[in-house]
């Protein structure tokens, strides 16, 4: 028998709110392009991006402190799939370790040659430094800046 | 012979009601953060103290596709086990008792919350109609309301007076009870000229969807004695059901499933006669129509009688059963955990702890909650100053 | 102690299973009709009608994947829950195992003696799951990034790889041992045998992951009875019994899972590990890796079933790619991992992990059919849930 589908899609919107930390750290980025975290007074952890409390104790943040701009790679991948919304492959992303942070934040990175996989996953490796770039139009968020391999 | 303690008794020992003034100042994650510590305050307790968690959380009005993800690390999730029942608020509360109940857990952490940041809640909300049928109507949760109370009028003659009694009750509650967030106390042909919103209802008959978190600590008997934790709201009985899920296959005029309910809770409580049971109610009134419905289906009033009870004043505080003495949604309405509030604000009451609406004397209270297109899940939450009710057979479920 | 006490009694049994034979596309079913569909196959396997159930645990993970809001309610009908106890459970991909450790505490807690769990979900019709995944991410500081389920467990495998040594070979490894099993069950969606060189050859997603190294999106449902130790006695049911049942979570944010000082490491499953540790305590297995004879690992990707399987205790950490090379973990084994092809070859999301329990349950009830392990008495399941951050663990015993 004929069998029909429906199509729907959902069309809403968010205003997501900030809130104090999130919006002062990214207004240092706009205005400064510097990067900031917070200490977590219990673990001592300089959490990046920076949290207003600390999932891990419960506790409330206590002290910014300026953190990166150069760092190590954490972690990393490499995509090559086009998916909906995201953009065109291929693209690398992952999380770096800024100097002077405990946690790692996310980025992209860029001005690397990821034709060939396997060399690619050569040059982005797991501990290898970086630094961070910032636009030069800053809106005040995290895709105002991205990492680059630290020149030799 | 148990009562819902199947292992063990089980009571609510801290609350905390968050209605955030200024959205911006913090993230929907800060917030729920701030008001999971409070409840915690209020138990006097610390996180270390919590066994897990249960949130209540809807994923179209956080705007986060498993909103538990981004809520877990607020409430103390991390290291602990956390479960999340988007289908209700006050469903993470019965999911709470049953964990402290069944003994694998002493304590329990009970959040939900209900933002404002989407840019329309009722088409947030319509999302909620199945796309094979009837997403193509203009069926939101207010439409929903809107059907429900025609079927109700035509079914109960002269209920309207009944229903804008109920409005003027609340709103006058909610001014004595939280007046800075509070709808304004206004008189019966005020709140009777309102204009029609999805007809029968009027914006007079419904309060705009606000920004509120609640929070609560569910703990065992052992615990309570232990940590010697003050004024417990034991839990006497606890009764959940829900109704079809397409309007056209439900009676819209009576509610089955809340009858289904208060039977589970009554019957695990020990409660003959509901009339005199309580002290207090606190009952789900999204719309007034809702009150009605669940005087009616807690035994507390038949709908023959729903005017003259309400021209008695017998639910108005004063009453010999008040109704609502928060204000109720009527007067403050965070859609998607208005429900759990109103068990926070029973079980307040109970603990001598709900602020300028305390009532004194109480030794049992009764709190209702309903969720979903014309209320299609109901709770029924029976709670009293001790852990067990007078004589009471088992538990309700067994065949 | 967060968590303290043992369970010893109330013993909950399951007493019915049923699931659908997984597939892309079902249009010849809507939602509510394949919800039904495991619904039924379940209470014929119990040998009960839907009035004998006292309560229903719903499973579903995101809406948005359905394009359903609070998809639930529409479920109400198919799960048979007019008038009863009814509640949804979800914790993204580990939602079906949580449904069933709700539905446990409604037993344990002497309030029902019999409930349905049920789910199922129309993960083709989504248009593209990864985009509206991408929507897991909070929208203050990671949304922006084109984070997924698959790049962000591209990015645990990158760390393992650093940390463990572990190689591509090895993750096609997973794939060519849960293909051989799903190619013995009819229920799997993906039961096409593969080489290692094919999964090679296969396109990459997100580097390390291949395409043959991912999960399909998988249409189907799933559904248990589970009842008391005396509903089961007094009616003479047949069952297995659910003997550990725990959940633990790590952090939302994988940044947090690596740098200096972290608790949990993104390469790992360090809270699956604590939750496994919670559930073994339970049911009193001391020695898992002598002790249990079949997993079911909620393990979407390749690399992730390693970390599982370290998790469950079934290998010391960093070893269980060596284990596998030496032919471990195959059917036959001293333990069998996803016997039934596991995640990998089928993911119906909202019912993955609740499909986990069923295939563990059907193992140590002997009725697993052509991917049965040998005298398997004692079961593990698990359940990811989240940006790997919600975990579930049961274990079942005959």
């Amino acid at each position: 028998m004929e069998l029909l589908t429906r199509k729907e899609s959902w069309n809403i919107a968010y205003e997501h709110a900030l809130g104090e930390t999130a919006s002062w750290f990214y207004v240092q980025i706009r205005d400064h392009a510097k990067l900031y975290g917070r200490r977590d007074p219990k673990s001592g952890r300089v959490l990046v991006p920076p949290r207003s409390f600390s999932d891990q104790t419960l506790e409330p943040t206590t002290e910014w402190v300026e953190v990166g701009p150069a760092g190590r790679i954490e972690t990393f991948t490499i995509v090559y799939e086009q998916f909906k919304t995201l953009p065109p492959p291929p693209y690398a992303f992952g999380y770096v370790l800024l100097d002077r942070a405990d946690t790692a934040i996310g980025g992209f990175f860029r001005g690397i040659d990821l034709s060939d996989p396997a060399q690619a996953a050569q040059t982005l490796k797991v501990g290898v430094r970086v630094n961070t770039r910032f636009a030069e139009k800053r809106t005040g968020d995290i895709l105002d800046f991205w990492f680059e391999l630290e020149s030799k | 012979m148990r009562d819902l303690p199947g292992k063990t008794h089980v009571a609510v020992v801290g609350c905390a009601m968050h209605a955030p003034r200024d959205a911006k100042q913090r993230s929907l994650e800060e917030a729920i953060y701030a008001v999971a510590r409070a409840a915690l305050l209020d138990a006097g307790l610390a996180i270390d103290d919590i066994d897990g968690i249960v949130v209540g959380a809807n994923d179209q009005l956080d705007g986060r596709a498993i909103s538990v993800m981004m809520a877990s690390g607020s409430v103390g999730g991390v290291g602990r086990d956390i479960l999340s029942t988007p289908s209700a608020a006050e469903h993470a509360f019965v999911l709470g008792a049953l964990r402290v109940s069944a003994g694998q857990f002493r304590t329990q952490l009970v959040v939900s919350w209900s933002p404002t940041e989407v840019s329309s809640i009722p088409e947030a909300l319509r999302l909620g109609t199945d796309p094979y049928f009837h997403r193509a109507l203009p069926l939101d949760e207010l439409s929903a309301a809107g059907l429900q109370a025609t079927a109700l009028e035509s079914a109960v003659p002269d209920i309207r007076q009944a229903a804008i009694s109920i409005v003027v009750k609340n709103r006058n509650n909610g001014a004595i009870a939280y007046p800075d967030r509070a709808a304004a106390p206004r008189e019966t042909a005020w709140i009777a000229s309102g204009k029609p919103l999805r007809w029968p209802l009027t914006d007079t008959m419904v309060t705009p969807p606000a920004y509120g978190l609640v929070a609560l600590v569910l703990a065992d008997a052992e615990f309570v004695k232990e940590r010697s934790l003050p004024a417990p709201a034991w839990i006497q009985g606890l009764g959940w059901a829900t109704e079809a899920g397409l309007l056209g296959d439900r009676q819209l005029a009576a509610l089955a499933s809340l009858a289904a309910a208060t039977e589970q809770a009554y019957q695990q409580a020990g409660i003959k006669n509901p009339t005199t049971a309580f002290q207090l109610a606190e009952v789900a009134d999204a719309t007034p129509y809702q009150e009605l419905l669940a005087y009616e289906g807690l035994g507390l009033c038949a709908r023959q009688e729903w005017l003259r009870a309400c021209e008695s004043g017998r639910f108005e505080r004063g009453g010999t059963l008040p109704v609502n003495l928060s204000g109720g949604a009527l007067s403050f309405n965070p859609v998607y955990c208005a429900g759990l509030m109103r068990i926070a604000e029973a079980a307040n009451q109970l603990r001598g702890r709900a602020g300028h609406h305390q009532t004194a004397k109480l030794e049992r209270v009764l709190a209702h909650a309903a969720s979903g297109f014309a209320m299609q899940y109901n709770t029924v939450v029976v709670m009293g100053r001790d852990p067990v009710a007078g004589t009471h057979s088992c538990v309700g479920a067994r065949p | 102690m967060r968590w303290c006490k043992t369970m010893k009694s109330t013993r909950v049994g399951i007493v019915g299973i049923g699931q659908s034979a997984f597939k892309s596309h079902r249009d010849d079913a809507n939602y509510p009709e394949l919800v039904r569909e495991a619904v039924a196959l379940a209470l014929q396997d119990a040998g009960r009608g839907l009035a004998d159930m006292q309560a229903v645990v719903y499973s579903l993970a995101p809406d948005a994947l359905l394009g359903i809001g609070n998809a639930e309610r529409l479920g109400v009908d198919a799960v048979g829950a007019r008038n009863k106890r009814f509640m949804r459970i979800n914790t993204g991909g580990s939602t079906g195992l949580s449904t069933v450790a709700a539905a446990h505490a409604h037993i344990a807690a002497g309030v029902c003696d019999v409930v349905l769990v049920a789910g199922g979900d129309k993960v083709g019709e989504s248009g593209d799951s990864q985009a509206i995944l991408n929507k897991i991410w909070d929208p203050t500081y990671e949304r922006q990034l084109p984070l997924t389920t698959i790049t962000m467990l591209a990015m645990s495998a990158v760390r393992a790889m650093h940390k463990h040594g572990m190689t591509e070979e090895d993750m096609a490894r997973v794939t060519v041992k849960n293909r051989v099993h799903a190619a013995l069950n009819p229920k799997a969606h993906l039961r096409k045998k593969v080489t290692i060189e094919e999964v090679f050859a296969s396109r990459y997603l997100a580097w390390p992951i291949k395409l043959l190294d991912a999960c399909p999106q998988s249409t189907g449902g799933c559904a248990m009875v589970l009842a008391s130790e005396r509903y089961i006695k007094e009616n003479r049911l047949e069952a297995v019994w659910l003997t550990g049942l725990a959940h633990c979570s790590e952090s939302y944010f994988i940044g947090d899972r690596m740098g200096n000082n972290y608790v949990a490491d993104h390469a790992d499953a360090h809270a699956l590990r604590l939750s496994f540790e919670r559930a073994y305590r339970m049911a009193g297995i001391k020695d898992p890796a002598k002790q249990v004879q079949a997993a079911e690992l909620y393990a979407p990707f390749s690399n992730t079933e390693f970390h599982a399987i370290e998790a469950a205790g079934l290998a010391p950490l960093g070893q269980s790619m060596a284990m596998l090379r030496a032919g471990e973990f195959y059917l036959g084994a001293g333990t069998a991992v996803n016997p039934s092809g596991g995640t990998l070859c089928t993911n119906a999301i909202a019912v993955s992990a609740m499909v986990r329990v069923a295939e563990a349950a059907l193992q140590v009830w002997g009725r697993a059919g052509a991917h049965q392990q040998p005298g398997a008495r004692v079961a593990v399941a698990s359940g990811n849930g989240g940006d790997h951050q919600f975990f579930g663990s049961a274990v079942l015993e005959a």
